[in-house]
């Protein structure tokens, strides 16, 4: 099936002024991307002029704020309050073995450096919230998110909005990526395509689910040349578009979509981490009964090593995928990865209290959802997984 | 984008769209008048669930999305079930949460992710 081409808009008009003239060494730099139809000097300028914010300096970050620093974006900022962990490094590759341990603005802003010492490069070492994101976004022409969360995305966007700023965004998860721009003075903006956030325990993030490393440079890159379209106005930008990359299948796939009509307007930044909580606003009454509630299916690490010392008669069921049991496992568990769970119930005791666990709690919930939606009422999973359990119980366990 | 560039892309997708409305009525009404083809493409973790990128599903003229989305989960389970829950849904380029909304000739079904 062929779908139409949106008619070619020309040029947009360019999002940012021409700064002054290039130096011969400058225009000696970019020759190669001087030399394309329709780009030249003055769209040169207007990168050096340009000052792009980017959300998170993860997979994403570094597939693009390398890209922004090589093409001449004069002025890049970049929000990320991590640091750099050895299972970053498959795909994160703006990050090295050297650069475990630091924090990833640091780290990046030397790759940066790396590439051309004249970027002026601002870090921000914080995490994006609703107080900080308009003084943040002030000192931006342009932001771009891939961020690893959605209150952040939710918060990005609608700051974006409320500050009649363009907005790039990438997701990625497992062998997909999307990407799109969502500019609210000129069409849809991430709202209008996910109007209501899924629940926290409800999609799996990549330390859960994993992630092929191409997809970030591939969708980062995509991210990386919508800014660059928009700074300079060439092209036709991605609005009202999202661009979906499979990567097991090699294909891209396009999807337009319209403004949502039954989306309230954006008028201010709200608690973005309630908003994506699964719950709307609430009474104290409503937070006991859901305490009450949680504590039936919910087990906290202290209490589950309670347990474990005194050698209560329970079954401890990891539902991570093998190879994760062999970096770090807790004693006596049988594992059943998740995907392989529901053929495997036959495996689960109905004589014993019953501890589903896996890395960080996502999975775990997902598992005791199934196996409750099978009819096993004596199940609970591990609040905060095992990584919880190594931080917070046995610091001898490893943590990945 | 200038003001006339931004007037120029809506009127164009203002036509097109009415174009496709027209289309697609015609298609309905030529074909027959109790059943409809619906194009489902899937997208990401709706294409895992589905075994396929897209496909055409036969359905009851004025079937809802609602409809649509108990097809769905009884022909692809539990995986689909979660794209049910969570991902979107557009009739005709527009995200739908109305049960109750008819759908059209072309759904596609988007789950959100958050991965960067």
């Amino acid at each position: 099936m062929t779908t139409p081409r949106m008619p070619h808009t020309g040029h947009s008009a360019p999002l940012v002024a021409a700064g002054p003239p290039l130096t011969p060494e400058r225009l000696a730099r970019f020759s190669r991307q001087l030399l394309m139809p329709g780009f030249g000097e003055i769209a040169q300028r207007r990168l050096a002029n340009a000052r792009v914010l980017v959300v998170g300096a993860g997979g994403l970050g570094s597939a693009s704020v390398p890209y922004l620093a090589a093409a001449g974006v004069g002025t890049i900022g970049v929000i990320d309050s991590d640091v750099v962990e050895p299972s970053n490094l498959h795909r994160q590759v703006a990050h090295g073995m050297r650069d475990i341990g630091r924090s990833k603005v640091d780290s990046i802003a030397d790759t940066v450096a790396a590439i051309d010492p004249n970027v002026r490069f601002h870090r921000h070492d914080l995490r994006l919230d609703s107080h900080n994101a308009r003084d943040l976004l002030d000192g931006y022409d342009l932001v771009m998110d891939g961020s690893d969360n959605f209150p952040t995305r939710y918060l990005t966007n609608d700051a974006a909005a409320l500050a009649h700023k363009p907005l790039v965004w990438g997701a990625i998860l497992r062998y997909s990526g999307q990407a799109s721009v969502s500019w609210a003075d000129h069409g849809p903006t991430y709202r209008d395509l996910f109007p209501s956030p899924p629940g926290p325990d409800e999609i799996l993030n990549c330390a859960d689910g994993g992630v092929l490393p191409t997809v970030c440079a591939v969708i980062g890159a995509i991210m990386c040349g919508e800014a660059i379209k928009i700074i300079t106005g060439i092209g036709d930008l991605l609005i009202g578009r999202v661009t979906t990359y499979d990567a097991l299948s090699g294909r891209y796939r396009e999807l337009e979509y319209g403004r949502d009509p039954d989306a309230a307007p954006i008028t201010e930044l709200i608690d973005y981490e309630l908003f994506c909580s699964g719950s709307a606003p609430h009474t104290a009454h409503d937070d006991a009964a859901d305490r009450a509630d949680g504590a039936d299916d919910t087990i906290d690490v202290q209490t589950l090593s309670r347990h474990l010392a005194n050698r209560s008669p329970i079954q401890l069921v990891d539902v991570r995928e093998l190879f994760e049991a062999k970096i770090v496992c807790l004693p006596d568990a049988e594992v059943i990865p998740l995907g392989a769970l529901v053929g495997s119930l036959d495996r689960i005791r109905t004589d014993v209290p019953v501890v589903v666990y896996c890395h960080h709690g996502t999975r775990s919930r997902m598992a005791l959802d199934l196996l409750q939606s099978r009819g096993f009422s004596n199940v609970r999973h591990l609040d905060g997984g095992v990584d919880a359990y190594a931080t917070l119980v046995d610091p001898a366990l490893t943590r990945y | 984008m200038s003001s006339s560039d931004a007037a120029v892309v809506e009127k164009a997708a203002a036509e097109k769209t009415a174009a496709e409305k027209a289309a697609v009525g015609k298609a309905v009404v030529e074909k027959t008048a109790v059943e409809m083809n619906v194009h489902v493409r899937y997208f990401a973790a709706a294409a895992d669930a589905a075994g396929s990128e897209d496909e055409m599903i036969l359905m009851n003229a004025g079937s809802t999305l609602g409809e649509l989305k108990a097809e769905l989960t009884r022909r692809y389970g539990p995986d689909m079930e979660q794209v049910v829950r969570t991902g979107s849904f557009l009739v005709d380029k527009v995200v739908r949460r109305d049960l109750d909304w008819p759908v059209s000739s072309q759904v596609d079904v988007l789950p959100p992710f958050a991965g960067g």
